[in-house]
């Protein structure tokens, strides 16, 4: 399992290739008139990349050493 | 068809389900605080609340009218829960830690507990949020319409109630539900455990019921493929060519900032939020949620499109489709679903707009206009209570007279957009918060201002465009003629997207005047301690907070301060553990600095911290004014600090001066001592040829009766005395000037074991005078080391003639060998003689040492070996005794050979 430091730079970088990705230039790689089982392309590509997201999330998230409960709670007498 | 009597019913019904569930759902959280309820997975369904009729009806619209552009209202949240570990793992630790109870309470407490701020924000929200309540009045109204039809029998009891009617009934009925919901208590944080779990399963039901819809509509179009060839067949398909331009980077940054500072955004996902650890989940869970939300409201919106007629309204699609196809079970379960998606919406955001007026608007003024001595112990909490049922009834009616204004326009999503823009004005001075101490109260105050006017001006008003022909006027020529002015095309900027413009117009306002302004401004003492704080949260969590003078309150004033705003039964429980961590008895108690910060936060988790702070400066002295006194005095301490760390550095260096002295004292000393010693030695040295020359001359003087041969000796031993002196002073001078390294001193590449031949050579007449055999052993052959040729035949020529004197001996043998071990060039010279006895073996390379033993004539001043070794350390060598392979003494010397 890779140390703290490289999962949370991971996670950075999932961030903004997430945002690059769902946005102009790179969105346009993808928006051309042609269809997948008569789903535009684009569509596609969209729920692709959200999904992608999502798992890696869950995989980093995973990865990522617990740190200690931050019970709100605490010192609540 | 189904009759709107029984929808209605239906409502209701489904209304008093959740409140069962928040009923027990408080109950348990309150009786086993672990429960299940506490789990990521309920965390992550009331995180979903972000879903609302705007989803269930309005993607399902805005996907027929603009295709895609609906996506970003998920893809923005998405990116931010993605990155959930920068943004929000940071909110929710600060939140834990200074017990915010909303995003104004967050400003206001970073911005140095500032009410004003507080105030300001919450006026935002409460106006930003009006056009998002009446989105769901509007859902929720529409849907019971749609499903009744128009048909006799369907309208029921509806029959003469217009829209307005029906959304009024709504408003007043959320209303009620809300306050019976969420304001039964003032809690200790804020939290609502049975509201987030009527919320958790409100998103549930959502989900299904769209899932279901749009199963459905799957499965009748004949999967996906028949659904969107049949549009194509029609003609209808979805333009993709103009979706990404700057509306989509406009909604996705939008909903990117209400992810996070809409106001039940930031209750549910950071002040509800129990254990930081929960947002592991939820960062992959919530963006999956939206993701299944998502993926069947473009088929619905396309085959809606496709098989329904002319000019029905797309946002009730969800409904419409099923009640079409003659589904009415379906069709009144995509009814609950909405009227879930709204419910959960307008409750929970009315809850913490609720919470943001009572705590930064009532409540500041009730602490202005009452004695700090009124009340109960209860008033505060009282108070509290019937403000936050009061602002609930005044937001829902904002609300109302919002949708009563804009009844005239259709689509949904543009309504929340509205808000979605409003609410993004926090989004710079939230980043600012957290991310950069120096960010100020003043430039924030005045960001968040004109980024709220500039939206009021460019988005807010034209929203009034249908209703209004003043507005309608103002929009085509700008006010009074001013055609730069206006709303839509500002400067001048036009063909612009209206909402693109407002956004870009009113957040650079925003983002610049936030930063300019902090350039330029410089913050208070509180706010410095509050942006380390906040900024700072990971590197120092729990660092005390202590911003009032110790020992200026009493614990009578304090425990009542906390009595009436915790009620009696927490404030006792507070000031009690506070009593038994400090061992002393409840009675006693007197408060620490580290209680009253702890008391005010304790304070702020109810009333917010601007409140709380101005609450306790009213009976702890000087809080405000001598804070700046504080930290003069933290300057002092941190000045005397610095002082006497150096004062102790100096110190550091005078002890190791002196200790260094006192070693050099210590030297002198010893070498004070060595050279009385030698001094002795030598004057004894003298006095001994000295006594028998002075002797011998008297007697030759006084000797008339002496002989000639006799006189002759006589002369002869003051001549061999005068010589023996003669030498002892060259070898101290020798010495000495060895010592003290003055002599001329050649150093050269010597070959070691010609310079030893040469002195076996000089010392063969002593050998054979003495009858001495030479042993000859190993020899090394030509081996270069460094030295001065002659000195170190000097040494050679003193070992061996040590050996031959000290050597008494019948059959005296010296054995000399020389050899190469390890890089040095060694010579051992060794005799049958008595031998260095023990006590000996120290003292003999010392000055006028003598071996005692064996010796015939004792003539040497005894330097010879000192001589010898102080040549051989010049020579970077080493002279000592050896085990002896002959009966008698063993010298070895050590040279280091020369590589050529």
């Amino acid at each position: 399992m890779p140390e703290r430091r490289k999962i949370v730079g991971g996670m950075f970088l999932l961030t903004a290739a997430g945002l690059l990705l769902l946005v102009p230039p790179l969105v346009h790689l993808f928006n051309h008139d042609f269809t997948v089982f008569g789903v535009p392309q684009i569509v596609f590509y969209l729920f692709g990349v959200w999904l992608a997201l999502i798992v890696s999330t869950g995989v980093l998230a995973s990865w990522l050493p617990r740190e200690r409960s931050t019970n709100g709670e605490e010192g609540e007498g | 068809m189904l009759s709107a009597d029984f929808v209605i019913a239906t409502a209701v019904a489904y209304v008093g389900l959740l409140f069962v569930l928040a009923y027990f759902g408080d109950r348990r959280a309150r009786a086993k605080p672990k429960s299940w309820l506490n789990s990521p997975a309920v965390y992550t369904l009331s995180i979903s609340v972000y879903c609302t009729s705007w989803t269930f009806y309005g993607a399902v619209g805005n996907a027929a009218r603009s295709g895609l552009e609906f996506l970003t209202i998920y893809l923005g949240p998405t990116i931010v829960f993605v990155g959930w570990y920068f943004l929000l793992r940071r909110l929710v630790r600060i939140s834990h830690l200074y017990r915010i109870t909303s995003v104004a309470d967050l400003l206001s407490s970073r911005f140095g507990k500032s009410s004003r701020l507080g105030v300001l924000v919450t006026c935002i929200a409460v106006i930003g949020i009006a056009p998002y309540i009446a989105l769901q009045l509007k859902a929720v109204t529409s849907s019971i319409q749609a499903v009744a039809g128009s048909s006799e029998f369907g309208q029921g009891s509806l029959k003469g109630i217009d829209d307005v009617g029906l959304a009024l009934g709504v408003a007043a009925g959320m209303a009620l539900f809300t306050i019976l919901f969420g304001t039964r208590h003032v809690d200790a944080k804020e939290q609502h455990h049975g509201v987030v779990a009527a919320i958790a399963f409100e998103a549930v039901v959502k989900l299904t019921a769209l899932v279901a819809v749009g199963v459905f509509v799957v499965f009748i179009g004949g999967g996906f493929e028949g659904i969107f060839s049949q549009a194509a067949a029609k003609g209808i398909v979805v333009d993709t060519s103009t979706s990404f331009d700057s509306r989509w980077l406009t909604t996705l940054a939008l909903s990117i900032a209400a992810i996070v500072c809409l106001p039940r955004q930031f209750q549910v996902t950071v002040v509800e939020n129990s254990d930081e650890n929960h947002l592991r989940i939820a960062g992959w869970a919530f963006p999956a949620y939206m993701l299944l939300m998502s993926i069947f409201i473009l088929p619905i919106a396309i085959y809606g499109l496709t098989v329904m007629p002319e000019g029905s309204n797309p946002d009730m699609f969800a409904l419409t489709l099923p009640l079409a196809a003659g589904q009415n079970g379906l069709a009144l379960f995509a009814f609950i679903g909405g009227f879930s998606s709204a419910t959960s919406m307008i409750i929970l955001e009315s809850i913490a707009l609720s919470i943001m007026v009572s705590n930064h608007i009532i409540m500041p003024l009730v602490l202005r206009f009452s004695p700090p001595q009124y009340g109960d112990g209860q008033g505060v909490s009282r108070v509290l209570l019937v403000a936050r049922r009061f602002s609930i009834m005044l937001i829902l009616s904002l609300g109302f007279f919002y949708f009563f204004f804009t009844r005239d326009s259709d689509a949904l999503a543009p309504i929340g957009l509205i808000s979605f823009t409003a609410i993004a004005q926090f989004f710079p001075a939230l980043l600012a918060a957290i991310f950069w101490k120096d960010a100020s109260l003043k430039a924030v105050s005045m960001a968040i201002l004109l980024g709220f006017i500039t939206w009021a001006w460019c988005c807010f008003l034209p929203s009034f465009d249908s209703v209004s022909p003043a507005v309608s006027l103002l929009l085509q020529e700008g006010p009074w003629g001013i055609s730069w002015l206006r709303p839509e095309a500002m400067f001048g900027l036009e063909g612009w997207d209206p909402l693109a413009h407002a956004a870009f117009w009113s957040l650079s306002v925003n983002i610049l005047t936030l930063t300019l302004g902090s350039l330029v401004t410089s913050p208070s003492a509180l706010e410095r301690i509050q942006a380390t704080a906040f900024v700072d949260v990971f590197r120092r969590p729990n660092l005390p907070q202590r911003n009032f003078v110790p020992g200026s309150a009493t614990a009578n004033d304090l425990y009542f301060v906390a009595e009436r705003v915790l009620g009696e039964q927490r404030a006792a429980a507070l000031f009690e553990s506070a009593a038994r961590d400090s061992g002393v008895d409840p009675i006693g108690f007197e408060p620490t600095p580290e209680f009253v910060g702890r008391l005010e936060r304790e304070l702020a988790g109810s009333i917010g911290a601007a409140s709380a702070h101005v609450m306790l400066s009213k009976v702890v002295a000087g809080s405000d004014v001598s804070l700046e006194e504080m930290m003069q005095m933290a300057d002092e301490t941190q000045q005397v600090i610095v002082y006497s760390q150096e004062l102790e550095k100096t110190s550091a260096e005078l002890r190791l001066t002196a200790q260094k002295l006192e070693d050099a004292n210590a030297q002198l000393r010893e070498l004070d001592s060595q050279k009385d010693e030698f001094l002795s030695q030598v004057s004894h040295e003298v006095r001994t040829p000295m006594t028998s020359i002075r002797s011998f001359s008297e007697i030759l003087l006084d000797g008339h009766s002496l002989d000639d041969k006799q006189r002759q000796r006589f002369v002869s031993t003051i001549h061999q005395e005068s010589l023996r002196l003669t030498k002892l002073l060259d070898e101290i001078l020798d010495l000495s000037a060895l010592e003290r390294g003055e002599r001329n001193w050649q150093s050269q590449p010597v070959d070691a074991d010609a310079a030893l031949d040469r002195a076996l050579s000089v010392c063969d007449a002593l050998l054979s005078q003495k009858g001495m055999r030479v042993d000859h052993g190993d020899r090394a052959g030509r081996t270069m080391v460094e030295g001065d040729p002659d000195r170190l035949c000097q040494v050679f020529i003193n070992l061996i003639s040590n050996a031959v004197k000290y050597n008494d001996a019948a059959e005296p043998v010296v054995r000399i060998t020389s050899a190469l071990r390890s890089g040095n060039f060694v010579v051992e010279v060794a005799d049958n003689g008595p031998g260095i006895s023990k006590g000996e073996r120290k003292l003999i390379f010392e000055k006028f040492s003598r071996g005692q033993r064996g010796a015939i004539d004792q003539t040497g001043a005894g330097l010879g070996l000192a001589i010898s070794r102080q040549i051989v350390k010049r020579m970077k060598g080493t002279l000592d005794l050896a085990p002896r392979p002959l009966p008698g003494a063993c010298f070895r010397l050590r040279l280091p050979v020369i590589r050529s």
